[in-house]
């Protein structure tokens, strides 16, 4: 069996250093609203499923890296931008209290995830 | 008989017909994704590690380290694959455990057969 | 408050947990995977680990307004300056292979408290904070932190104004997060050794706020272990 090549592409680089460069072009800028997919997920998914749906900000482009669903079968042949975005509570829970209305969630999700809103 | 009885039929795997796709979603949830389930409150506690905890997590870690597996892999594994009852049911550095030993299974880096024996020998020093 | 120690458990045979890690270890190494040396290599490597780089880090940021947007930028970057390499500190040169290279350090502000989970796992900065604490990795926590903040940061003591904004970081991904509190009255004038005491592993979660003479996490029960590891 071979044995995961992690090693030899990011000794003394580091992860997810290794991966940059890698994912072309990012398609979000920190500003901008985005919703993420309703993608049917199926085996393995690091999207939570209470951000299905949701609007959110970006707030920052954190790095490049394969997403978690492919790198799970330590397949990094693709890399994607990953971006850190902000969700209001009010959004995400039907119940969040008015007076709490300010209070937010943040999250990384890679692009495929997401999508202009 | 009752109409009811008269409807019933013994049931086996559910048909597609009879399963929705709000069923199929369900059924796709992953064990992991536990973020707004319902729950109460609990003490919090901090807790002592065993020395196979600690083992265990070092293991992992090394695995890693020399190639046999990434990280996510062990998550994917560790928290999704095992399913939903071991999920709940299993102590936290269990799941590690058995996770890091079924990728020495799957990675045919070990045969079952070697760790079931392997395993008795083990236990068999304890006696 | 007197500490809480539940009883350990009486055990008359060894845990079926104990004897698979031991065959698993065992194989490991016979099959050549990697050596008893790797292993001790990394739990020496462990051992190194605490929250106190984590702590120095934030009472740097607190007497120096450019170190603290150094951190706030690049958390990998500003680790340096406390001794952490996130890339090469450890075994392998390429990060710890659970909790990469890519820090991020949230700055409180008197307006915003950020507070951290894994709502997937236990995802943890443990190169620059040591070992999760147990109620961290809990359905429980990682279930209700993010739904009902509130609730779960009463629990642990905290209450904040509802001008506070409460960001609930979820740490889902390859990033690590410390919380960079606000720095507390009182603290005029201290040295960064005086400072670095005050900020405990609970206040780089989130769960708690610095404050001067406290320097301990709250006292929380200690679940006991049969064959507890020491150091």
């Amino acid at each position: 069996m071979s044995k995961s090549h992690h090693a030899d592409m990011a000794t003394g680089i580091g992860d997810p250093q290794c991966f940059k460069g890698k994912a072309g072009k990012a398609k979000f800028k920190v500003g901008d609203r985005v919703r993420v997919r309703d993608l049917q997920e199926v085996f393995y998914t690091r999207c939570q499923d209470y951000t299905r749906g949701a609007l959110a900000t970006v707030t920052e482009v954190v790095y490049e890296s394969p997403p978690p669903e492919d790198e799970a079968w330590d397949n990094t042949d693709r890399s994607e931008w990953f971006y850190s975005v902000v969700f209001d509570m009010k959004e995400l829970w039907p119940e969040y209290p008015d007076v709490y209305a300010k209070d937010t969630v943040e999250t990384e999700l890679p692009e495929f995830w997401l999508e202009k809103a | 008989m009752t109409e009811r009885n008269r409807q019933k039929r013994t049931k086996d795997a559910p048909y597609p017909t009879d399963f929705t796709n709000a069923r199929f979603v369900e059924c796709m949830r992953t064990p992991h994704d536990v973020g707004g389930e319902d729950d109460v409150p609990m003490e919090f506690e901090e807790k002592e590690e065993e020395v196979w905890e600690h083992n265990t997590f070092v293991t992992c870690e090394v695995l890693a380290w020399r190639g046999v597996w990434n990280a996510e892999e062990r998550r994917r594994r560790q928290n999704v694959d095992l399913g939903n009852s071991n999920y709940l049911a299993i102590p936290y550095y269990g799941r590690w455990l058995l996770t890091a030993a079924r990728i020495l299974i799957d990675k045919q880096h070990v045969t079952l057969t070697e760790l079931i024996e392997k395993m008795d020998e083990v236990k068999k020093r304890y006696e | 408050m007197a500490e809480k120690h539940k009883p350990a458990p009486m055990v008359d045979e060894v845990s079926y947990f104990e004897a698979l890690e031991v065959a698993v270890r065992e194989l490991c190494i016979e099959k050549g995977l990697f050596t008893a040396d790797d292993h001790r290599r990394w739990t020496e490597y462990m051992h190194t680990l605490s929250p106190i780089p984590a702590a120095r880090l934030v009472a740097k940021a607190w007497l120096d307004p450019e170190f603290k947007k150094l951190a706030v930028e690049d958390g990998v970057k500003a680790s340096l300056e406390v001794g952490i390499d996130w890339i090469n500190s450890m075994p392998t040169h390429f990060g710890t292979p659970s909790d990469y290279c890519s820090l991020r350090v949230m700055e409180d502000t008197p307006k915003l408290k950020h507070v951290v989970v894994c709502t997937l796992c236990s995802c943890y900065p443990r190169p620059i904070l040591g070992q999760s604490p147990e109620w961290y990795r809990t359905p429980n926590y990682r279930r209700r932190i993010v739904r009902w903040p509130r609730q779960v940061l009463s629990e642990f003591g905290l209450q904040l104004p509802e001008d506070v904004e409460i960001r609930v970081v979820d740490s889902n991904q390859k990033s690590r997060f410390i919380v960079l509190p606000v720095r507390p009255e009182g603290t005029e004038g201290w040295t960064e050794d005086q400072l670095t005491e005050i900020v405990t592993r609970d206040c780089l979660i989130g769960v708690a706020v610095p404050k001067p003479g406290k320097t301990q996490n709250d006292i929380r029960p200690i679940a006991r272990a049969a064959n507890p590891y020491g150091h």
